[in-house]
């Protein structure tokens, strides 16, 4: 067995394990946790495969960016377990479905021929001074450039999706208008009043 | 330089002693690194003494005086060892409902990353520990795992003050990422590389031709952003002792507490090492270009006044003061002054910039995009 | 490509393995005397109040969704930004048109009031 196949196992068995962990812990802060350990095994796993630049942005994205958004809601959603338990046996036959249709799939997809090992073989191995990220950049911004704008729609219809969903304005809240504080003259703020000097009784 | 003198020196040993070939690379890969950690760990040790001297001077006082070796005072510079010493001797609390696992891993995560960066920075041309292509994307990479040690350490404590302040910072951290990001963008558009020994060497050409003069207002961002993502003065409010005591690390003591501490201390190091490597070229010397090119060849003075490691630690130990200045200077800002410092200025800015860098490597604009 | 990862691999497990160590010898030599006093919830003297796990301000979610996206602008950026010399005008016109869209978004958001912190 050479080295890489030797990581290969050690990072698999963690993610499967962490997998596991994601759906068999009580405690939803620690599930999250474990996604983020399934997410820097996964990142491990494609760096064997060759794919530098996405295995980086995997952790930069996904255990930078959305794992922190997934903590952010259970830890402060105060998610009742006992509650959430009690659906369990009512919603078990749609589960079930799914898990199995999910199944099915990829049993499909895995034992489909065209992706097997002739029609896709292992990546071969890059030379130590070749860059993954420049490839890439050479392809997208030219060859893909309708998905690529494509991908920025998306990004646009995200955010106002997450405006709609989420903004709420607290009303009778006072903040600093700093631009309007910085333009603020001098004769907007004193008034000089002339007074003649009175004589002390 | 210093690798191949432990590499040679091992090599006198009569290395290797017929171990596996495995072993060795290992062997190597492990000296390597402790030749990285062992100057950093103490770089941290005398940061924090560096920090209380320099802002002692700063407000008219003397600063840590006392602790010397050898029963000599020598200015107090025992000080940061004593502290380590007691801090290891102090009880370790283990607040009554708290997760006490994640309690105790919460500070790990934060110095893992912070530590494991560093196997990326090159110290001189061919001084790199793991040459990898994105380099600079894997720096971005691993520390913006750090967040979570702060987000687990706050919540798991189970007390308000941590949980506060892990919130605060968590946002505050993100938000201050986005602006670093986009900074980051138009260092590799100048450097046309992502890799870090790349964008020095792009820098070539003496002081008027690195970066931080093309790319000014993103130099600037780019440190003030590392300034908040370490969680440092003026951006301190995860701290913030006046509100929240001592922020995410109030319930921790002893070692615990000194390895979240030695984290954002290697944070600021790191910080301020990539700002020289990005905007101030690194190892390269400030007079190259200046002076006439017979002056490098002389023997010692010319590698003291030419490039080399000395002149990156020297570039480090300027951003360093500043972080130190920083604290001793400004208030603290406060929160929705940093949330739209960070989303109302910072972004619009650095999105602009990007374009005028577009545009001047497109346009090929002399001095710095002229050559293809 | 492959073989310059090995180092960082290490150099992780090293960073893991000494923070560790560290906590471990806090352990080891530092002394054990817990009481219910010391032990609870720090709240500069004072009982608890109540449940440290409170409800936070909807605004946070909103900040690390924004975050997401824009992390995901700046993951788009990087590989344009270091071919940018050998893909010339096109690609430089179709980023100016990425970016473009996204601006729409974020002036969206600024409109919004999104970005004031309140």
């Amino acid at each position: 067995m050479s080295f890489e196949q030797i990581i290969f196992y050690i990072f698999s068995a963690i993610l499967v394990a962490a997998a596991v962990g994601v759906i068999t812990v009580r405690n939803p802060v620690h599930a999250a946790l474990f996604l983020v350990m399934c997410f820097i095994t996964t990142s491990a796993l494609w760096l064997l495969l060759e794919a530098e630049f996405l295995a980086i942005t995997l952790v930069l994205v996904y255990v930078g960016a959305v794992m922190v958004l997934f903590l952010f809601v259970v830890m402060m959603l105060d998610i009742n377990i006992a509650k959430m338990r009690e659906g369990f046996t009512g919603y078990l036959p749609l589960g079930a479905l799914v898990a199995g249709g999910t199944i099915a799939v990829m049993w499909y997809v895995a034992n489909n021929d065209y992706f097997n090992l002739t029609n896709m073989p292992p990546p071969e191995r890059l030379a130590a001074d070749a860059s993954n990220t420049r490839m890439l950049g050479e392809q997208l911004y030219t060859t893909y450039v309708y998905p690529f704008e494509i991908a920025a729609v998306i990004l646009l219809l995200a955010i106002v999706a997450a405006i709609t969903l989420t903004l709420r304005h607290r009303t009778g809240t006072r903040y600093q208008k700093i631009d309007q504080q910085v333009r603020v003259k001098r004769d907007e703020r004193v008034r000089m009043v002339k007074m003649e000097s009175e004589e002390r009784k | 330089m210093l690798v191949e003198l432990i590499q040679s020196f091992f090599a006198g040993l009569g290395w290797p002693w017929g171990l596996p070939e495995w072993m060795q690379v290992g062997l190597v890969i492990l000296a390597k690194i402790v030749v990285i950690l062992v100057p950093l760990m103490v770089c941290v040790a005398y940061l924090t003494y560096a920090e209380r001297k320099v802002i002692g001077f700063m407000q008219v006082r003397i600063g840590p005086n006392r602790v010397g070796f050898f029963g000599k005072q020598m200015w107090g510079l025992g000080q940061p060892i004593a502290d380590a010493v007691k801090l290891m001797f102090k009880e370790i609390i283990l607040p009554a409902g708290a997760d006490k696992l994640l309690f105790l891993i919460a500070p790990v995560i934060a110095m893992a990353p912070a530590l494991a960066a560093w196997a990326v920075i090159p110290f001189g041309s061919e001084m790199v520990l793991a040459d990898v292509d994105a380099s600079l994307l894997y720096v971005l990479a691993i520390t913006s795992i750090g967040v979570y040690g702060i987000i687990i350490a706050g919540w798991a404590s189970n007390s308000k003050y941590p949980f506060i302040s892990a919130m605060r910072s968590a946002a505050q951290i993100v938000s201050y990422e986005i602006a670093m990001g986009f900074a980051l963008v138009g260092v590799l558009m100048a450097a046309g590389s992502i890799n870090l020994g790349d964008i020095v060497a792009a820098q070539q050409g003496g002081f008027w031709q690195w970066f931080w003069l093309p790319l000014l207002p993103l130099f600037v961002i780019y440190f003030i952003s590392g300034v908040a993502e370490t969680n440092r003065a003026p951006f301190d409010v995860a701290e913030g002792e006046s509100e929240i005591v001592a922020g995410f690390h109030v319930e921790y003591s002893g070692m615990p507490f000194a390895v979240f501490f030695l984290a954002e201390y290697a944070n600021m190091i790191l910080i301020s090492v990539l700002a020289s490597l990005l905007f101030l070229g690194g190892w390269l010397s400030p007079l190259e270009g200046l002076l006439p090119e017979s002056v490098f060849e002389i023997t010692l003075l010319g590698s003291l006044l030419g490039p080399g490691l000395h002149w990156l630690v020297v570039k480090t130990l300027i951003f360093l003061f500043f972080y130190l200045w920083f604290r001793a200077t400004f208030p603290r800002y406060r929160y929705d002054q940093i949330m739209r410092l960070g989303w109302k200025v910072f972004i619009p800015l650095t999105i602009v910039w990007i374009l005028v860098v577009g545009v001047m490597i497109i346009t090929g604009t002399p001095p710095w995009f002229d050559v293809a | 490509m492959l073989e310059n990862y090995l180092p960082v691999l290490i150099f992780i497990a090293i960073g893991i393995a000494f923070g560790g160590f560290m906590i471990l010898m806090g352990f080891l030599l530092g002394p054990r005397k817990p009481d219910s006093e010391k032990l609870s919830a720090y709240e500069c003297g004072f009982e608890a109040f109540e449940d440290a796990r409170m409800k936070f301000d909807v605004r946070y979610y909103l900040v690390a969704i924004l975050f997401i996206i824009f992390d995901l602008e700046i993951a788009f950026l990087f590989p344009w930004a270091i071919v940018l010399r050998d893909i010339g005008m096109f690609g430089f016109m179709s980023m100016v048109l990425f970016l473009g869209i996204l601006v729409i978004g974020f002036i969206y958001e600024w409109k919004k009031g999104a970005l004031q912190w309140e």
